[in-house]
C-alpha cells in the first residue's frame, strides 16, 4: 500500500522536482536547436515579460476576473433554478431537457458572435459566453441531485404528511447540494477558461485595458512572445484560484456529513 | 385483554390482496383485526410480503383488492395516529442527531421550545442523551437504529410500524435494542407492528405472531403470545418461552416447506 500512496513530503517534492527537469530540458532544447525568443521564450524571459507588464497583466486580470466571476454567478444561479423546476416536474423536464441539449450542443465558436451581435464587444457578451459555458454542468448535476431522492426518506415525508414545499425545503434542496456542488466544481473550472475565450473573441480595450484573451492577441500581433507566454502563466494563476474558492465552498457545505468529505475511521 | 377486545379494533384488514402492476399476487386474502395495545409481529420466509403489509396499514402503497382502516380510516387519512420506523434506519445525513429527531414535530409546525424539550426527552429514553450534536456517520447501526426509533415516538403515535428495524444487527445489539423497546412501550403505549424474520425476536416482543408463507403471501399461522408485560430479559431463558419458540419455529418451517 505504502508503495502506491506516496507521503505528503513525495506529494510536494516530486512534481517539483518534475518541473524543474522540464525546465532544464527546455534550456537544452533551445540552446542545442537555436530557436530564437519570439518563436520560444525562455522561461527566465517569460518571468521577466510578465515583471515588466506587471501592469497591463494585473489590469487584464481584473477584466477576466470580473468576466467570469459574473457569467459563473449567472451560471449557477439560472443553472440551479431551472433545475429545480426541471427536477421537481417531470413535465417541464420532458419538454425543456432535449433544448437544453441542443444548446449545450452549439459550439461557443458560433454562439460568440452571435452574442457580440446582440450585446456589442465588451463585457456582457464575455458574461453571455461564460454564462453559456458553465450553465450546462450546473443543471445537468442538480438536476440529477433532485431527481435521485432516496425513496425511503420520501417516504418518511410520506408518513409525516409533508407539503411539497417542506420536502422541497428540508429534503430535496439538501439532497441536491452534493451534486449542485460537483456541478458548481465543473463550471468553476470552466469559468475563467469561457472569460478568456469571450475576451478572445468579444473583448475590446475600450476605455483602458481588455482582459487576459485581448491581451493574447495585442503581444502575438507585436510578436512579443514572452508576454504571450505570461499571459499563459495568468491564467494558470486565475484558474487555481477559482477552483480553489469552489473547493472551498465545496468543503465548508458537505464536510461535515457527506461521505465524499468525512473521515471514516 | 378482555376491555382492549370489547372496543373495534384499531386495525382491520379484510380480503385483502396485492400486486404490484400486472405482476402475481403478492399478498392474498389476508383477514386481520388487531385491538388497542397488542403487539403484532409478521413473520414469513422473505418474498412472503410481510413487509409489504406492513406498507399496506401505514398507506405507503394502495390495496389492489379489499380493505383496510385504521382507528375507522383509511390508512392515508390515519397518518397522523401512526408512525414508521424504516429499515436501516433512514436517517436523513446532513442533519445531526438532534436535528433528526425533530424532523416529525418541525413538519407538522410545533413551536422551537416544545420540540427541543420533547428531543431531549426522547433521546434520554433511547439512551442517547449526550449525542444531539452527532451526525449519523458517527453512529453505530445500534445507536442510528436508537435515532430511528426515536425520531418515531417523538409524534407519541399510537400505532407503530416497524420493518425489520435491526435486522442488521448483531444479536447483543438485537437483544437490548428489544428489551428497550418493550421498556419504552410500558411507559408510552403504542399498538405495534413488527416485521421479522427472527423467530426469537417475535416471540420475546409480540402478544400475537403472524406467520405468512410466500408465493403468493398468506396467513398459515396465528401463534398467541401469553406472557405478561413488562417482560424480563430472563423471559427468553424460561420453559415456557423456549416451547413457544419451537412451536413458532415449527410453524415457519412448515411454511418453508409447503
Amino acid at each position: 500500500m505504502s508503495a502506491s500512496s506516496p507521503s505528503r513530503l513525495a506529494a510536494f517534492l516530486l512534481p517539483a522536482l518534475t518541473a524543474v527537469a522540464l525546465i532544464l530540458l527546455w534550456y537544452a532544447f533551445k540552446a542545442v536547436l537555436q530557436v530564437p525568443s519570439f518563436v520560444l521564450p525562455a522561461p527566465h524571459e517569460i518571468v521577466a515579460a510578465a515583471w515588466e507588464e506587471r501592469t497591463v497583466l494585473w489590469s487584464a486580470a481584473l477584466v477576466t476576473v470580473r468576466g467570469a466571476l459574473l457569467g459563473f454567478t449567472a451560471a449557477v444561479t439560472v443553472g440551479f433554478l431551472l433545475a429545480m423546476a426541471l427536477g421537481f416536474s417531470p413535465r417541464i423536464k420532458t419538454s425543456f431537457y432535449p433544448l437544453i441539449l441542443v444548446l449545450q450542443m452549439m459550439p461557443v465558436t458560433i454562439l460568440a458572435p452571435i452574442f457580440v451581435l446582440w450585446l456589442g464587444q465588451g463585457l456582457p457578451s464575455i458574461v453571455a459566453i461564460t454564462f453559456v459555458i458553465g450553465f450546462f454542468p450546473v443543471v445537468a448535476n442538480t438536476t440529477m441531485g433532485f431527481i435521485s431522492v432516496d425513496r425511503h426518506l420520501r417516504e418518511l415525508f410520506v408518513m409525516c404528511n409533508a407539503t411539497r414545499a417542506q420536502e422541497a425545503r428540508y429534503l430535496r434542496i439538501p439532497g441536491a447540494m452534493p451534486y449542485f456542488l460537483t456541478g458548481m466544481k465543473i463550471a468553476g473550472t470552466l469559468a475563467p477558461i469561457g472569460a478568456i475565450v469571450g475576451d478572445f473573441l468579444a473583448g475590446s480595450a475600450q476605455g483602458g485595458v481588455g482582459g487576459i484573451g485581448y491581451m493574447t492577441i495585442s503581444y502575438f500581433s507585436q510578436l512579443k512572445t514572452p508576454a504571450l507566454f505570461a499571459t499563459g502563466l495568468v491564467a494558470c494563476v486565475m484558474g487555481f484560484l477559482f477552483v480553489g474558492g469552489v473547493n472551498w465552498l465545496h468543503w465548508r457545505l458537505l464536510h461535515s456529513w457527506h461521505d465524499s468529505m468525512v473521515k471514516k475511521e | 385483554m378482555d376491555r382492549a377486545m370489547s372496543e373495534a379494533p384499531v386495525v382491520k384488514v379484510s380480503g385483502l390482496r396485492k400486486r404490484f402492476g400486472a405482476g402475481p399476487l403478492v399478498l392474498d386474502g389476508i383477514d386481520l383485526e388487531v385491538a388497542r395495545g397488542e403487539f403484532v409481529s409478521f413473520i414469513g420466509p422473505s418474498g412472503c410480503g410481510k413487509s409489504t403489509l406492513l406498507r399496506l396499514i401505514a398507506g405507503l402503497t394502495p390495496a389492489s383488492e379489499g380493505s383496510i382502516t385504521v382507528e375507522g380510516l383509511a390508512p392515508e387519512q390515519a397518518r397522523k395516529r401512526m408512525f414508521f420506523v424504516f429499515q436501516d434506519a433512514n436517517l436523513m445525513p446532513w442533519r445531526r442527531v438532534a436535528e433528526n429527531v425533530e424532523l416529525p414535530l418541525l413538519l407538522r409546525g410545533d413551536a422551537p421550545a416544545p420540540r427541543r424539550e420533547r428531543v431531549a426527552r426522547m433521546l434520554e429514553i433511547v439512551g442517547l442523551a449526550g449525542a444531539e450534536a452527532k451526525f449519523p456517520w458517527q453512529l453505530s447501526g445500534g445507536m442510528k437504529m436508537r435515532v430511528s426509533i426515536a425520531r418515531a415516538l417523538s409524534v407519541a403515535p399510537e400505532i407503530l410500524l416497524l420493518d425489520e428495524p435491526i435486522g442488521a444487527l448483531d444479536e447483543m445489539t438485537r437483544d437490548r435494542l428489544n428489551e428497550d423497546l418493550l421498556a419504552i412501550r410500558s411507559r408510552d403505549p403504542f399498538t405495534g407492528f413488527f416485521v421479522t424474520h427472527a423467530v426469537a425476536e417475535a416471540v420475546f416482543l409480540s402478544s400475537r405472531i403472524v406467520v405468512l408463507g410466500a408465493n403468493p403471501g398468506r396467513v398459515t399461522a396465528v401463534i398467541e403470545v401469553p406472557f405478561a408485560y413488562p417482560r424480563q430479559p430472563e423471559l427468553r431463558e424460561t420453559p415456557p418461552f423456549l416451547r413457544l419458540l419451537a412451536t413458532t419455529a415449527q410453524a415457519l418451517r412448515a411454511v418453508r416447506v409447503a
